[in-house]
């Protein structure tokens, strides 16, 4: 038995080191320096939230439900856009770093072990998204940089605004396609 | 042919004569009381303004509302165009979308309220209900080689996952489960075969104050290791057609007390980097009478005043996502029938490490049982460690498991010694059903090792 257990222990050593390296590498968002303004997500909140900057691992806790609540008590509202909007698939690339079967059945989990405390809410177009916002003190979703209006808040990323060329999330032509 | 030429005085006198001397005076009256009306009215400018104001925002919000109905609507008609093969998403306790289902209908439709709910969190609309339901169920067919027993298609558990949004901070949860079978208390058989029961599994009012405060009233899985709070009643969920035998239920012949009756508080510790989380309970525990045919949690009345208290403590570094470390102490005094009282201490450590596409789960318990007036500590460790990776659909997976009970323990003496490995393979037919095979060889004290083969099939809807 003892020999079965060192095997065992070795293999899943040896699947972790093969795991924990890719998934470093993937966590870094590729810049692109030409990308223009509007190619760039936005982060949006309600105006009324204080939350002026955040991190994008801050970010990715907030987006995975792991965060259920902002620093002036209020519960967090995640907003998505339909699977297979250009937006959402950038979010669950470089925030997520999950599919779609993945994000599902991520939330899915959380809210049956009652570790997620709301499920998160799917919008079709920008407009919703930013009227949700609007309306929702809680709320957080992404819209197209060029989408954003004076009725809610673009938060920073990493100390860096949207219109910055260090922005980390960007949303790349070839998913619009 | 007689033309009538109009007159103002004439009509005045023909409605004074007409409908008599009151109108007059109620006319007269008005005409007396404009000026002070328009006096008020500049007074009042303000509060219309803010009046205007008001109404404006409502006009938004309503307008709002509309966009997204339409939102929803224009939804649905593409769903119906596509003509999609993908159910939707239910509004069930899951997140409001399936990947690759068609756009969400369900789980759109709430959303107005949900405004409704934030900005006006206390409300209580009587002519909606805030229920969703997620249901979770398998079917199995299993035979083994051991004696006396046959091979036999079986249902699982049918799990009713209930969940609502009281307000903004309380929320209800519960897990409702139809199974099949005889129960089986520390060994002792009870009920009849082939019978269906429900048990309500979970019942959990919780109130979320923020990340570091968290408190749950009711019927809750007990945070001893990871496994019991991590899949719960899902079989769907755990990537093996069973929980190790250490997790196994208590009417499932388990030794752990896997369900509780009482408070747990939870929460982030602020820790930084290292990601500590705490769970903290008191409840009831577990019934100890022996023999035992009654339903081992004791969910409306305790046997003594002593509580069973829990505290756990468990990390989940950020430098290394997936990763949980922790441990967990258990302490109970149980009053077993004839015999002296006995204090139950269970200790739990585990390192957990999950990926979407990787898994390594490795727990060890010891539980251990000290009759009062004895020197003398039954100890019964425990250890499971199972590992997956998945390739595409397919993730096959390997677990070796092991408890060792004394023929003396005075609380299961039933259990023994079993362990042995297990092999299986998880084919993921769609995004909500699961099929597995699994194999098993279990070695135990006094009785000869035996096979086990497992086919199931795990669904969610």
């Amino acid at each position: 038995m003892r020999r079965l257990l060192a095997l065992l222990t070795m293999v899943g050593a040896a699947m972790l080191l093969l795991e924990v390296s890719p998934g470093t590498a993937k966590g870094d968002p590729s810049p692109a320096a030409q990308a223009s303004a509007d190619q760039n997500l936005a982060i949006i909140v309600n105006q009324t939230n204080t939350i002026d900057d955040i991190t994008l691992k801050e970010l990715r806790t907030v987006f995975l439900g792991e965060r259920s609540h902002w620093p002036n008590g209020r519960r967090i509202t995640l907003v998505m856009m339909d699977p297979g909007v250009p937006e959402r698939k950038a979010i669950l690339r470089d925030i997520c770093r999950m599919n779609e079967t993945e994000f599902s059945r991520h939330f899915l989990q959380g809210l049956f072990t009652g570790e997620v405390f709301v499920s998160p809410k799917t919008l079709s177009s920008p407009t919703g998204v930013r009227k949700f916002v609007f309306n929702v003190p809680g709320a957080i979703g992404y819209v197209r940089a060029s989408d954003v209006d004076g009725t809610v808040k673009v938060i920073r990323i990493n100390g860096h605004g949207v219109d910055d060329p260090e922005y980390p999330l960007r949303f790349e032509a070839r998913d619009s396609k | 042919m007689k033309f009538r030429i109009f007159s103002p005085l004439r009509l005045l006198a023909q409605t004074v004569h007409g409908m008599g001397k009151r109108v007059l005076i109620v006319a007269l009256g008005m005409a007396v009381s404009a000026p002070c009306l328009r006096a008020q009215n500049a007074a009042e400018a303000n509060t219309d303004k803010q009046t205007i104001q008001m109404l404006l925002q409502r006009i938004e919000r309503l307008e709002s509302r509309v966009a997204q109905l339409e939102g929803t609507n224009a939804s649905a008609a593409r769903t119906e165009a596509a003509m999609t093969v993908h159910p939707p998403a239910g509004p069930a306790a899951g997140p409001a979308t399936t990947p690759q289902a068609a756009p969400q209908t369900a789980a759109q439709t709430p959303e107005p309220e949900q405004e409704s709910e934030h900005l006006e969190p206390e409300r209580m609309d009587m002519s909606k209900t805030l229920l969703r339901i997620r249901g979770f169920g398998d079917v199995d067919f299993h035979g083994t080689d051991q004696r006396g027993n046959t091979n036999a298609f079986s249902l699982g558990q049918l799990n009713l996952f209930v969940t609502s949004d009281i307000s903004e901070k309380f929320k209800f949860l519960g897990e409702i489960v139809f199974e099949s079978g005889p129960d089986n208390f520390y060994n002792v058989p009870g009920g009849r075969r082939n019978e269906f029961a429900v048990d309500v599994e979970r019942y959990l009012l919780q109130y979320s104050y923020n990340d570091y405060f968290n408190l749950a009233f009711g019927r809750y899985h007990t945070a001893i290791g990871f496994y019991n709070t991590a899949y719960h009643h899902s079989t769907w969920f755990q990537t093996t057609t069973g929980r190790p035998l250490l997790f196994q239920f208590e009417d499932s012949g388990g030794i752990l007390p896997i369900h509780n009756v009482g408070l747990s508080a939870s929460g982030r510790i602020p820790s930084g980097p290292l990601g500590l989380h705490y769970v903290a309970e008191i409840g009831n525990g577990r019934a100890s009478r022996s023999p035992l045919t009654d339903e081992p949690v004791q969910n409306e009345v305790d046997e003594n005043n002593y509580k069973a208290v829990n505290l756990a403590l468990f990390a989940r570094p950020e430098a290394i996502r997936g990763l949980q470390v922790g441990f967990s102490g258990y302490h109970d005094r149980l009053m077993p029938l004839g015999q002296p009282r006995v204090d139950e201490t269970i200790l739990a450590a585990h390192a957990v490490y999950m990926l979407p596409k990787f898994e390594w789960l490795n727990e060890v318990v010891l539980v251990r049982h000290g009759p009062d007036g004895s020197s003398h500590v039954f100890n019964t460790p425990g250890f499971y460690t199972q590992i997956a990776k998945r390739f595409g659909s397919y993730q096959p997976y390997f677990r070796y498991q092991y408890i060792n009970g004394s023929d003396r323990e005075p609380i299961f003496p039933d259990v023994g010694r079993i362990e042995g490995p297990s092999f299986g393979m998880r084919y993921d037919a769609s995004e909500s059903v699961a099929l597995k095979l699994q194999y098993d060889y279990n070695i135990a004290r006094h009785i000869q090792s035996y096979n086990g083969l497992t086919l199931q099939l795990g669904f969610t809807f």
